[in-house]
């Protein structure tokens, strides 16, 4: 393959610079149609399934958010009520502001540590030796473990008052609580869950790693920089649209957070709404009340809230993410 | 010998200190890690009079008879579960694989009127709690007279990339690749389908092991849609499976439960390892030196 | 939010001013709700004709929850009913019941709903209030859906807003069950059924100081809602009074303060290990897990609580005055409003609950046999000593029985986890009897609107 091998040795030298061959392709007219006829060929599978199968049930449940659609209603029944359930969120519900807060402390302090455990690992285990693969599997197995049931049982059995955990702190002398079932602490044992699944973001890293071209490594240590500059100067920029990725995408999936908190307090949030998640609050109102209209105005609320977040993190992700195309949007 | 490996060999003895520490670092974070596994596993092995009382990892009387009596416990036996999830699995790799692939591409490389607002919607597609859109979907795919043959509603959402994480995940991906090889092909007299059959397609292997690691395990545990779509026992996959045994109302086998859900690991486990080997193998050895 | 009771109507009439925007979202949602109506309509165009003639084939969906005993023996009992009725064939499915009604809701959004289904006294008037369950009325009327034999209080008990809404498959009562082995390893006499709550407390008490504290004589039953019902039962209240709460803030005060005072004295665990208990899980009840001597469950459990323990379990009822009680359903046969067989519908109900073969074939898994005469025969198939246990109890409590009241209306299922929450902050000490009380009032009245 003459093409690849030519364009290998083409390695952008400074990542976030512009090559002089793209710029110049811009100004071409008729190539600038072409392409924007295959931009639509390539998406138009995506755009079928929007039309077809994402956009209508989305609308719905925004129109329905403005009703007081309750699952078993019937679609007679359905009442416009205008912006009435928007207004008793902000207005007249204690329940919402609880699970704002717990939502906010949760994702907050999760999101962050499982990336830098997800990235500490994934550099542990990105060079190739034996049995590096065994190790990885052996690492993503807890997320294997899903959302399941047996998951809610370990838990609780692991921090319960007579637990593994508070054995273990005997040890040392400790007298630990009863944490899955204490209000003061119960989320904590779920932050530490949501951390221990952290192989979604490692196998990413790790794919990333993968892309960074050694060729940058073998010129940093022929420069004769240390390993801790070649991490900070080739490995963090080049990473950094995985790592982007991540931060964007961990951080919408741990305000989402449901499925641990749903098996571990019994779909209650219990004890004491210590760990009603914002989407396990939506999911109560939806399923266990049957107020559907109630949860869609939650839903589209949290739209709106984590929409906003993730504007501000692609706005700053202008300064710190790098890349290779050369475009920085 | 490629300048590569004898770059590796050269670190390894260098740091060989280095390396030692960095197993044991490993192998402490593993057994922090596992220790949670190892419980499941034990209590598989626990008889059912013991399973709610004895919280330890170890059973006091060893009953492995769980394995047996679970994988039998429906009229239809576990095989069935096993095959059709990996079926409906398999088939979604595939299916996410290449919508997703496409649809990156076009938001990645090329530049066609409203991609910034195509590209907005398709984040913002990411935001919505799903739960609410789970009524909405079946009535939906009620309307298209999908319901009674579950495999539509399973895979042709995947298959037209309506997984916007996926999407996601293969531009930024596609953004890492230099630009100046698109450039290269096209002066060369590729079109943009030759620059993405030749550059970006072989280029984009780590993002479609990704995808395909991830599509396979989260569909093997994805409960609720599975459980919404499908009716009959023949037709149930694992999840919907181990949630039989649960039953809080009545009599909960749990043991069974365990035992199930552990060889429920098995099959995802493997494919992670298999599929693991080619991020091993970076794209900067084998992909460009064809 | 039901709309008969909708109080904003300012709100909604403002809206309906509102041009544009919500008229385009309604529009377009209209068109995506009408589109299954249209399709529904076609497809059920020849119905009429096919209901009149008895022997046309009909294939009923039957749905419900439990584990792989109940789907053989409920699966038997169609089979036996397709043997005598070749004409009609059933789909079944079966699940766990976590996500059953999810799932069943789905469906009946999407007017698919099951032409039989499960359902239990939680969920009842939530559908039968909102028109999704067969009104059965006019079968139990002429007899052809015979609930004669039923205990009067068991058959009223599927009424909501004068229509029988569900049938009882089986019957239920709550019980208490305690670990007899354990109690007679401290020399603690069993409890019996009709001590008062006071002689419980300071039962479980005594439990708790010969045990050196290793052993609480109870759980704390504060946030269980079947228990505090029959206590305002016997206190002369009931939990509803039709769509409204049955009990005053002083009530629920005086509920709580009596369970305080059993904490504070050592009769009951600390709340965390009550919290455990408040889990309805029979694998996480705390005379299973030997974390307290009783637990606060149902009659008909102690076959399968038995089976996570080696210790011998015993049963009796709640304290106080039987007469608190009632025959509830423990689970209910319920129709699909838009089935296109009504009459096979109540007819295949009708065989479940009074076929000799068919309540033999059930047993008492679901609960008691919900019909009096039958409840002999299916007495001498019984083998499990646990589940003659459960039937013996319930024979001997059905005299005592009081009337039953009605089902729990709509919003029940959030009331009852209400309950658990606003009970937990008196357990953990974050709030006072007197506060949660009247948090719990104000909440619950939110709910049930």
């Amino acid at each position: 393959m003459a093409l690849t091998t030519a364009s290998a040795q083409v390695v952008p030298e400074h990542p976030g610079r512009r090559s002089p061959a793209a710029r110049k392709r811009r100004g071409s007219g008729s190539g600038r149609h072409r392409e924007g006829v295959a931009g639509y060929v390539f998406l138009s599978p995506w755009l079928l399934g929007l039309m077809g199968i994402t956009a209508i049930p989305m609308l719905l449940s925004l129109y329905l958010s403005f009703t007081d659609y309750s699952v078993f209603s019937t679609w007679e029944d359905v009442e416009w009520i205008g912006l009435e359930n928007y207004v008793t969120m902000f207005t007249n519900d204690p329940s919402f502001v609880r699970s704002v807060l717990v939502t906010l402390v949760y994702a907050l302090v999760m999101v962050p540590l499982k990336l830098a455990a997800a990235l500490a690992v994934a550099l542990l285990l990105n060079r190739a030796w034996r049995g590096v693969g065994l190790f990885r599997g052996l690492f993503y197995l807890p997320s294997l473990l899903g959302g399941s049931v047996a998951l809610a049982l370990v838990w609780s059995a692991l921090f319960a008052g007579d637990g593994a955990v508070n054995e273990f702190l005997s040890f040392f002398g400790i007298t630990g609580k009863a944490w899955v079932n204490d209000p003061d602490y119960a989320l904590g044992t779920l932050i530490i869950l949501g951390i221990w699944q952290f192989g979604a973001p490692m196998v990413i890293f790790l794919a990333g790693l993968k892309q960074v071209p050694v060729e940058l490594y073998e010129a940093a240590s022929v420069d004769g920089a240390s390993p801790w500059r070649q991490f900070w100067h080739v490995t963090m920029p080049m990473l950094s649209p995985v790592l982007f990725f991540n931060l964007v995408l961990e951080t919408i999936r741990g305000f989402q957070s449901f499925t641990s908190a749903f098996v571990i307090s019994n779909g209650n949030g219990g004890p004491v709404d210590s760990t009603l998640l914002y989407t396990l609050y939506l999911y109560k109102r939806g399923f266990t009340e049957f107020d559907m209209g109630y949860a869609s105005a939650l839903a589209w609320v949290f739209l709106l809230a984590i929409g906003i977040l993730t504007v501000v993190l692609f706005s700053t992700g202008r300064f710190w993410v790098h890349y290779a195309d050369g475009e920085d949007r | 010998m490629t300048t590569v490996a004898r770059h590796v060999a050269v670190r390894r003895s260098r740091f060989s200190a280095g390396q030692a520490v960095r197993l044991i670092v490993l192998i402490a974070g593993l057994l922090l890690v596992l220790y949670p596994l190892a419980w499941v596993i034990g209590s598989s092995f626990k008889s059912d009079a013991e399973i709610a009382s004895n919280i330890s990892v170890l059973p006091t009387e060893f009953t492995p008879s769980h394995y047996t009596a679970g994988w039998n416990s429906f009229d239809v036996s576990f095989t069935r579960f096993f095959i059709n999830s990996t079926v409906i699995a398999l088939l979604t790799v595939v299916a996410n694989g290449v919508s997703c692939l496409i649809a990156a591409y076009a938001f990645a490389r090329l530049r066609f009127p409203a991609r910034g607002f195509f590209f907005a919607i398709m984040i913002g597609t990411l935001l919505l709690p799903g739960d609410v859109l789970i009524i909405p979907q079946y009535i939906v795919f009620n309307t298209l007279g999908w319901i009674d043959t579950p495999l539509l509603p399973l895979i042709v959402p995947k298959a037209l990339a309506t997984e916007a994480f996926f999407v996601f995940l293969m531009v930024q991906f596609m953004r890492g690749i230099p630009r100046d090889l698109d450039e290269a092909a096209t002066i060369d007299g590729c079109s943009p389908y030759g620059v993405f059959w030749h550059v970006i397609l072989p280029l984009s292997r780590p993002a479609l092991v990704t995808t395909a690691i991830f599509s396979f395990i989260w569909t093997w545990n994805d409960f609720f849609t599975q459980l919404v779509y499908l009716n009959e026992l023949e037709d149930y996959t694992v999840p919907i499976a181990l949630r039989l045994f649960i039953d809080s109302t009545g009599q909960s086998s749990l043991g069974a439960m365990f035992a199930m859900s552990v060889l429920s690991l098995v099959p995802v486990f493997l494919f992670f390892v298999a599929f693991q080997r080619m991020l091993v193998e970076g794209i900067n050895t084998s992909g460009l030196k064809g | 939010m039901h709309p008969a009771t909708h109080p904003e109507n300012a709100l909604s009439a403002r809206s309906h001013r509102t041009p544009g925007y919500g008229r385009v979202l309604r529009g377009l949602a209209a068109t995506a709700v009408a589109l299954p109506l249209i399709f529904g309509a076609a497809a059920c165009g020849n119905d009429d004709g096919g209901s009149s003639d008895p022997n046309a084939p009909v294939e009923l969906s039957v749905f419900w929850w439990g584990d792989d005993s109940r789907a053989e023996t409920t699966k038997k009992v169609l089979a036996a009913y397709h043997d005598a009725h070749p004409n009609v064939t059933f789909v079944s499915t079966f699940q766990g019941n976590q996500g059953y009604l999810d799932k069943l809701s789905t469906q009946a959004a999407g007017g698919n709903a099951p032409d039989i289904f499960q359902l239990d006294d939680n969920m009842l008037s939530e559908l039968a209030e909102r028109k999704v369950t067969l009104d059965l009325t006019p079968y139990v009327e002429d007899k052809s859906l015979d609930l004669t034999k039923f205990p009067e209080s068991l058959a009223k008990y599927g009424v909501v807003e004068e229509k029988q809404a569900g049938v009882a498959l089986a019957e239920n009562t709550p019980g208490l069950i305690y670990n007899k082995t354990k109690l007679a390893e401290l020399g603690v006499a069993e409890p019996a059924t009709g001590i008062t709550w006071e002689a419980f407390i300071a039962w479980a008490k005594d439990v708790s100081t010969k045990s050196g504290g290793r052993l609480p004589g109870t759980m704390d039953p504060s946030a269980d809602y079947k228990a505090l019902w029959v206590w305002l039962r016997q206190q002369g209240k009931e939990f509803y009074n039709g769509k409204e709460l049955g009990f005053t803030a002083e009530d629920l005060t005086a509920w709580f303060e009596l369970w305080k005072g059993a904490r504070d004295s050592g009769a009951t665990p600390t709340a965390d290990v009550i919290h455990e208990g408040n889990s309805s899980d029979a694998s996480k009840q705390l005379v299973v897990t030997g974390k307290a001597a009783t637990s606060w469950v149902w009659s008909n459990q102690l076959s399968a609580l038995s089976k996570s323990t080696k210790d011998q379990l015993g049963l009796m009822a709640y304290p106080g005055d039987p007469k608190g009680q009632w025959a509830r359903a423990s689970m209910y046969w319920s129709g699909s409003a838009k089935t296109k067989h009504p009459d096979v519908v109540a007819d295949v109900i009708n065989y479940f609950v009074n076929d000799a073969a068919a309540a033999k074939t059930l047993g008492i898994e679901r609960g008691i046999t919900p019909n009096l005469d039958l409840r002999k025969e299916v007495e001498a198939t019984l083998t499990d000593v646990n589940q003659k246990t459960s039937l013996t109890f319930e024979t001997e409590i059905t005299p005592k029985f009081g009337a039953a009241p009605t089902p729990p209306p709509k919003g029940h299922a959030a009331v009852r986890t209400l309950l658990v929450t606003i009970a937990e902050t008196v357990q953990y000490g974050k709030a006072t009897p007197a506060q949660a009380a009247q948090d719990f009032i104000t909440q619950a009245k939110s709910k049930l609107a």
